[in-house]
């Protein structure tokens, strides 16, 4: 790494952010190198395969790079914010796509749900993804799929009304108790909500 | 569709955040959020609690490729907008507050093994070979501490958690100003997690820079003044670092 590179490792996010805006490459590759892998995560949980996930995240963090201004420190962190990046593009690209993975979601929204704690069990080590999960895990399972379908394959609350042939109503009461039941996961510790 | 009013944005905000609005009624949902400034922060209240959703998912590692594409563009289009900006090392140089480049050999040599220490990380099969190293840098950093003290340069000894571990810590003021966190036998912290460095004043902490711990030593440079600061802390972060501190300190110095 060159030598000038190396002084990046110790600047916040916020203030990578800063030199991103002003057309920094190597402020941007430090960010790059911190927040990719979630980044990337985060695709493949919406898109399911790798190329198309790639195409996703390069699409993100391309946005970043041109974007930096539209940041706000207010609105949460630097990681959130790319994060919401990957999550916005990559719901507009589900939607735009003319065949979707809906048939193999309808499946899995039909078929009984394994027992959430076991698909949470994998020990990670990031704590804040623990955390998540933990709170994940103290949904009801017909919640947690509402807001996955929601949140992970692009579906609107409508379409997830017929997908799992339920009154809108319900679809939004589950969306809405889901939410709280994590806000109360993270209240009931004493611990802010991570932003 | 139903004209977005009080009820229908409260029947709505939620799906709102989990991106679960036709784009209709997204639309309209953001034109009465934008009339309505006043429900921006419920808004993003809520939102942050949809967001974690995001952190959620199995981990997943991209291609070097990928990152090898998106640094082309961004180098390719870096270049233009160059020219117009200042030089990319004077800027980081406001950030780390080096008014002169012009620093004596004890700070570039406090970077110097601040590089190696956070280099270590991501280079196992140099480990060996680069702890030796950075051994011997700490004690050439050591030296130049001494030499700062005898040039009545100050140390603060930082308390705390760690310190009870057997963790050594001191800010030292170098010359030109130049304040630094000297620390040893450090505990490690897991690779998304840093050390972040606080500068406090009255109940405001500002973050003051990022150091990754590896029990041999490392040497940071504080980003803030302490002038007229209460004290300087050191808390456990996630990778990046935090706005604020989000957990209690493993070392403390009260000034």
């Amino acid at each position: 790494m060159p030598e000038r590179g190396r002084q990046y490792l110790i600047l916040a996010d916020e203030d990578l952010i800063s030199l991103v805006e002003a057309a920094d490459a190597e402020a941007f590759a430090t960010l790059y190198d911190r927040h990719s892998r979630a980044a990337f995560s985060l695709a493949y949980r919406m898109m399911g395969e790798r190329q198309a996930s790639e195409d996703l995240t390069q699409d993100a963090f391309l946005k970043v790079w041109r974007g930096a201004s539209s940041y706000r420190a207010e609105r949460g962190s630097v990681r959130t914010w790319i994060l919401s990046i990957v999550h916005n593009r990559g719901i507009d690209q589900i939607r735009s796509q003319a065949s979707r993975r809906r048939t193999q979601e309808k499946i899995e929204a039909s078929a009984p749900r394994s027992q959430p704690s076991e698909a949470f069990a994998e020990t990670l080590k990031n704590s804040q993804r623990d955390q998540v999960r933990e709170a994940l895990d103290t949904l009801p399972p017909e919640q947690l799929k509402v807001l996955e379908l929601a949140y992970f394959s692009g579906y609107t609350h409508v379409e997830i009304s017929d997908l799992l042939r339920l009154p809108l109503g319900t679809v939004k009461g589950r969306m809405r108790l889901g939410l709280k039941k994590i806000r109360d996961y993270f209240e009931s510790r004493d611990a802010a909500v991570p932003r | 569709m139903s004209e977005m009013n009080y009820e229908r944005f409260e029947d709505l905000k939620d799906a709102y955040v989990l991106g679960a609005l036709p784009e209709e009624e997204r639309l309209s949902f953001e034109d009465y959020l934008a009339a309505h400034p006043e429900r921006q922060a419920e808004v993003d209240e809520l939102g942050a609690v949809a967001g974690l959703l995001a952190f959620s998912p199995q981990e997943q590692e991209p291609s070097p490729e990928l990152r090898n594409r998106v640094m082309e563009v961004v180098e390719a289009e870096a270049e233009p907008r160059r020219v117009r900006s200042r030089s990319t090392f004077a800027r980081v140089g406001d950030y780390l507050s080096i008014r002169n480049l012009a620093l004596g050999a004890a700070a570039l040599l406090v970077i110097g093994l601040l590089s190696w220490n956070v280099m270590l990380q991501g280079q196992v099969q140099d480990l060996q070979g680069r702890v030796q190293d950075a051994q011997g840098q700490i004690q050439d950093l050591q030296g130049e501490l001494e030499v700062a003290q005898a040039q009545q340069s100050q140390t603060i000894k930082l308390k705390g958690s760690w310190a009870e571990q057997g963790a050594i810590a001191e800010v030292a003021s170098m010359p030109k100003h130049q304040i630094i966190l000297v620390a040893r036998n450090m505990p490690s912290v897991p690779e998304d997690k840093t050390c972040q460095i606080w500068v406090i004043k009255g109940d405001v902490p500002k973050s003051s820079g990022l150091f990754q711990p590896d029990g041999n030593g490392t040497a940071t440079p504080i980003t803030n003044s302490i002038t007229k600061a209460d004290a300087i802390a050191v808390t456990v972060e996630r990778a990046g670092g935090s706005k604020k501190p989000t957990s209690a300190p493993v070392l403390l110095a009260e000034l």
